[in-house]
């Protein structure tokens, strides 16, 4: 590995910054009115998004990770935290979503009372600094705090509203989510007791393919799994993303569930040689295309609208594990493998992007209908024509079509795909395109026409429609991303990343 | 930067953006307005672009780029004076029309992707207004919403979202033998002969374009969505958005290189689409069906060309197909607009409009001294004198059935009260100056594409050759109608509707599919399979070398 990161960089404060400024947020909650307090979260999450800004900016602008070491202690002692290309992008991806989910959730000016409890605030901070933690520390005990933090932030937000049913939903995530954190630490116990150290790129250097090495990334792998809701793991998802508030749903679909795959490809890219990634990637790629092709068709089945976007969610995930076998051949297959990574990220954040969009989206539907069912959708256009035009761009980009960031990154993985000679896996990411054409337009189509009966909306405020709207448009935007490798995400990462490789 | 590039860009971003515009409602107040003026920047560049004008608009990695050949100029000048025509048209037709404002934006979108396509020169572009045209157009079709309308929609949607994946499959593989990452056309077509895919690339090809054509058996969408638009959405639909395709084969398909196999199985496709589409269209009750299925029948016409100049080789013959396609456009233009004409003319008065009506039906059988004669001639030349040539002259005469049947069904369709006994001018005029326009301007292009002097379609043998068939068909249709049985009705669709009946068992495959899901969310389940997968990962990374 040529990218070990020697010293500390002069910026690489802004990486602790990224971690505590949004727990930082949390004391001012604590003693503040609702009001008040509602207002000063949102200038923790505009600080915090100043920070992720400047970290990627300085990333961006010296071609080189950022890095510190918490109290000047280098690992095996100290605790490195780290910020190459990848994790930038993460952190990136994230703060807008995070911000955008703060302006939807905010509560008007004119209103009586707050929209949303004290406690939505809390762990909307909570959940960011776990979720930052993830993407920048190098230690697999760090790590192992930061996914407790992200549970534990997470899972109330499920059932903020306190019915019987979301808190089974929220208890359910609980205990998957538990299950996946056991299965990590005992692979985390596996590797301190054989390697004496828990830093990823000391153990990159000391790991050869011992049992233990091979054991470990086995169960952290399938812990993760767990906790990304791939399948056949998703039996949490459905309900716990469609049981939340939209503010709270657009979040944990579009960025939560991300967070354990990218810590999949650390451990298969930065600790496993490439030779035992690729025996593993047909295995998760396999998963991917159940999830694509099944999730897909169940998300038809879907009576209701959160539950129909929360399926979608379950199937979208599979398109990152397809990439799995694409760049695990990068070694030999050069530029291929690393436009594979391009579009596995590119669709990363299309999702987080459309996906909160959506969830936005549908949030304000059942606001202004008093539910959500989707047989009785007809004629919502009318009503909040805002609303299902970001559905509408949202679901776009899930199928793949121009211009969009899902059709970019769909071109990207098919070109891959080709190339390569996976056919199955072309014909799975097509298949997957049409699979969400018909989910969507299930919901779109109704929506377009004309009412059944009278409806009788509640007003909603425009400015929440806008929210979504210009999420989705920022999905429709990554359709102009150039179809090449992209060099910020090779900052710091291993040469086949940027194609690079001979 | 120079007029011709201003132009080029002009044409499809104009009417882009002005249906971006709408999003305001002062301007959506106007929008039928400005229904024509948003072609017109179309119909400048065709005319005043010189030919082979290449212009890169955003520099490589994007290379979005677009390029004018005669093809597309031919294609791109025929549909910015239909657009402009039935926007005329449209203004007047919708007026009273609550929705108008959202049809415009649809109309707009469709407008601007339908430019996209024949003047665009790189495969990502054209993929984006490929895409544009083929979904804006649903936006038209489905104005009407009533339960035909929607059914008609939702066949069309499928049909051109299934296109549209395997044509994404056939671009990716195309352009990825070629260095760049969003190559030209041409350039990503050169390296075919080249590709380790060639007949998997040219499958795709085909049959997804072979779709926006509407070629046997993937014609189903067409009958539906043609019959249900308002009158001027159908007259743009059916003329124009269908060429969509015949823009794509012309492009993609490597015409160049003699590809005898291929070029016989499009041709036989498209003949046997010629006549599919008249024999269904002679049982259609509704005049605007009749048209769908003509549209049918004449889309075959033009695969059969391309077909031909495959076997061939022929590079030549791209500009042939186009101009019989443009003939198209402007007839069947003219002719869809003559529907919503006789349907507000008083029986009484129905007459002069059946008698143009009857002579651009004519002129598209291939009338002498009309331009679909023109029409007709031009593809003699590649088409040679062979089996494939008589069949397509002979399938003139089925079209001058079809014609004559459907200028019966127009008779019966004037449902305009005495009192006014004619539409108002303003449907009248852009009906009438389209319809001389169809009938005068292929004699200006003939020469261009032929080569040959326009005297020579004046000569004995080729008014001969072109009269025969129209002549066979009159007296078909006269015979037919003295003494002919009843035809029973096809349902519109007509194989669509037994591929329906497997709607059920399908639907109960993904029911039996659904119930997995039941069975995936148990604990015990997932609970299970999350332990078989550690095992399974673990076995896996062992056996890495």
């Amino acid at each position: 590995m040529t990218v070990l990161a020697a010293h500390a960089s002069p910026l690489g404060l802004l990486l602790v910054l990224a971690v505590i400024v949004p727990l930082l947020g949390l004391a001012p909650l604590l003693l503040l009115k609702a009001r008040p307090a509602e207002r000063s979260a949102l200038v923790f999450l505009a600080a915090g998004l100043a920070i992720v800004c400047a970290l990627c900016f300085e990333v961006a602008r010296s071609g080189a990770p950022l890095a510190y070491f918490l109290g000047g202690f280098k690992p095996p002692l100290g605790v490195g935290l780290r910020a190459d290309g990848f994790s930038a992008f993460m952190l990136g991806v994230t703060a807008v979503v995070m911000v955008a989910a703060g302006l939807f959730a905010m509560t008007a000016p004119g209103a009586d009372k707050p929209r949303m409890p004290l406690a939505f605030w809390m762990l909307l901070l909570g959940v960011w600094s776990a979720l930052n933690l993830v993407y920048v520390a190098d230690d697999l005990f760090a790590l192992y705090v930061a996914l407790e933090l992200l549970t534990f932030a997470a899972v109330p937000l499920v059932c903020l509203d306190g019915r019987a049913q979301t808190i089974a939903a929220a208890l359910q995530y609980l205990l998957f989510a538990l299950f996946g954190s056991v299965l990590y630490l005992l692979g985390a116990a596996l590797l301190y007791g054989t390697y004496g150290t828990l830093d990823i790129l000391l153990l990159a250097q000391r790991a050869h393919g011992e049992p233990a090495l091979l054991a470990a990334l086995a169960l952290m792998t399938a812990g993760m799994v767990a906790k990304a809701a791939l399948f056949p793991f998703y039996l949490w998802l459905p309900a716990a993303h469609a049981g939340a508030p939209a503010a709270a749903s657009a979040i944990l679909s579009a960025v939560v569930v991300k967070a354990p795959i990218f810590l999949v490809v650390r451990f298969w890219y930065d600790i496993a040689s490439p030779a035992q990634t690729a025996a593993v990637a047909p295995i998760l790629a396999a998963l991917g295309a159940g999830a694509v092709v099944l999730c897909g068709v169940f998300a038809l089945r879907q009576a209701r609208l959160k539950l129909l976007i929360a399926y979608s969610t379950a199937a979208q995930i599979g398109y990152l594990f397809l990439m799995f076998p694409l760049a695990a051949a990068s070694a030999g297959a050069g530029v291929w493998g690393a436009i594979a990574w391009t579009g596995g990220a590119l669709h990363l954040v299309s999702h987080a992007l459309s996906k909160a969009a959506m969830f936005m989206a549908a949030g304000v539907i059942a606001e202004t209908l008093g539910h959500d069912r989707i047989a009785q959708l007809s004629g919502i256009g009318r009503i909040v024509p805002i609303s299902v035009f970001a559905f509408g761009l949202g679901g776009l980009s899930l199928m793949g079509l121009p211009p969009s960031g899902g059709f970019v990154a769909k071109v990207m993985l098919l070109t891959s795909a080709v190339q390569q000679g996976s056919w199955w896996i072309a014909v799975v990411i097509l298949l997957g395109g049409l699979l969400a054409a018909g989910y969507v337009l299930r919901v779109l189509l109704p929506a377009l026409q004309r009412p059944d009966g009278n409806l009788v909306p509640v007003p909603v405020a425009r400015w929440r429609e806008m929210v979504a709207l210009a999420l989705a448009l920022g999905a429709v935007a990554l359709g102009f991303v150039p179809l090449q490798p992209a060099a910020f995400l090779a900052i710091g990462r291993p040469a086949s990343w940027d194609g690079a490789v001979p | 930067m120079n007029l011709a590039a201003a132009l080029l860009i002009a044409a499809p971003v104009v009417p882009f953006l002005l249906a971006l515009a709408c999003a305001f409602k002062s301007v959506r107040r106007v929008a039928p307005l400005l229904l024509a003026p948003a072609a017109v920047p179309g119909l400048l560049a065709a005319l005043l672009v010189p030919r082979d004008v290449f212009v890169l608009v955003a520099p490589a990695p994007f290379r979005i780029s677009f390029f004018l050949d005669v093809p597309g100029a031919i294609l791109l000048g025929g549909a910015a004076l239909l657009w402009i025509a039935a926007g005329t048209y449209a203004a007047t037709y919708l007026a009273k029309d609550p929705r108008r404002g959202g049809f415009c934006v649809w109309w707009l979108l469709t407008l601007a992707g339908s430019f996209g396509v024949f003047i665009v020169a790189d495969v990502a572009s054209f993929y984006l207004a490929f895409a544009l045209v083929s979904l804006a157009a649903f936006g038209l079709s489905a104005h009407d919403d009533t339960a035909e309308a929607r059914r008609a929609g939702i066949v069309y949607l499928a049909l051109t979202l299934f296109g549209e994946a395997l044509l994404i499959a056939a671009f990716v593989m195309l352009a990825s033998g070629s260095p760049q990452a969003n190559p030209l056309i041409r350039d990503a077509v050169a390296q075919w002969p080249v590709s380790p895919w060639r007949d998997a690339i040219l499958l795709l090809l085909v049959v997804g374009f072979a779709l926006k054509m509407g070629l046997v058996p993937l014609h189903v969408w067409m009958p539906l969505a043609h019959a249900v638009a308002p009158v001027p959405a159908s007259a743009v639909l059916s003329g124009i958005v269908v060429k969509a395709g015949v823009i794509g084969l012309l492009r993609f398909l490597p015409l160049g290189v003699a590809l005898p196999h291929w070029g016989l199985a499009l041709s036989i496709a498209g003949i046997f689409t010629a006549y599919y589409g008249i024999a269904l269209g002679l049982t259609q009750k509704h005049p605007k069906r009749v048209l769908a299925y003509s549209t049918v029948s004449q889309m075959g016409v033009v695969a059969t060309v391309i077909g031909g100049a495959l076997v061939q080789g022929d590079s030549a013959a791209a500009a042939i197909a186009a101009f019989y396609a443009a003939n198209h456009i402007l007839l069947k233009g003219a002719l869809f607009l003559a529907v919503g004409i006789a349907a507000a003319t008083a029986p009484g008065a129905v007459m002069p409009v059946l008698g143009l009506a009857g002579l651009l039906g004519l002129s598209l059988a291939g009338l002498p001294f009309t331009g679909g004669a023109l029409a007709k001639l031009a593809i003699k030349g590649p088409m040679g004198e062979g089996a494939a040539g008589f069949l397509l002259a002979l399938s003139a005469a089925g079209t001058t059935l079809l014609m004559a049947k459907f200028v019966v069904l127009l008779r019966d369709s004037a449902k305009g009260r005495a009192a006014f006994p004619l539409p108002s001018q303003r449907l009248m005029a852009p009906w009438i100056v389209l319809s001389v326009l169809a009938l005068a301007l292929p004699f200006t292009l003939y020469p261009l594409v032929t080569g040959e002097r326009i005297a020579s379609a004046f000569a004995l043998v080729n008014v001969e050759k072109t009269a025969v068939p129209v002549l066979l068909g009159l007296a078909l249709a006269f015979a037919l109608h003295q003494r002919g049985p009843a035809l029973p009705e096809v349902p519109a669709g007509d194989v669509l509707v037994l591929a329906e009946r497997l709607g059920p068992l399908l639907a109960r495959g993904l029911a039996g599919v659904g119930r997995l899901d039941d069975v995936l969310r148990r604990w015990g389940v997932a609970g299970a399979l999350l332990a078989g997968l550690v095992v399974a990962l673990a076995v896996a990374v062992r056996s890495a070398p």
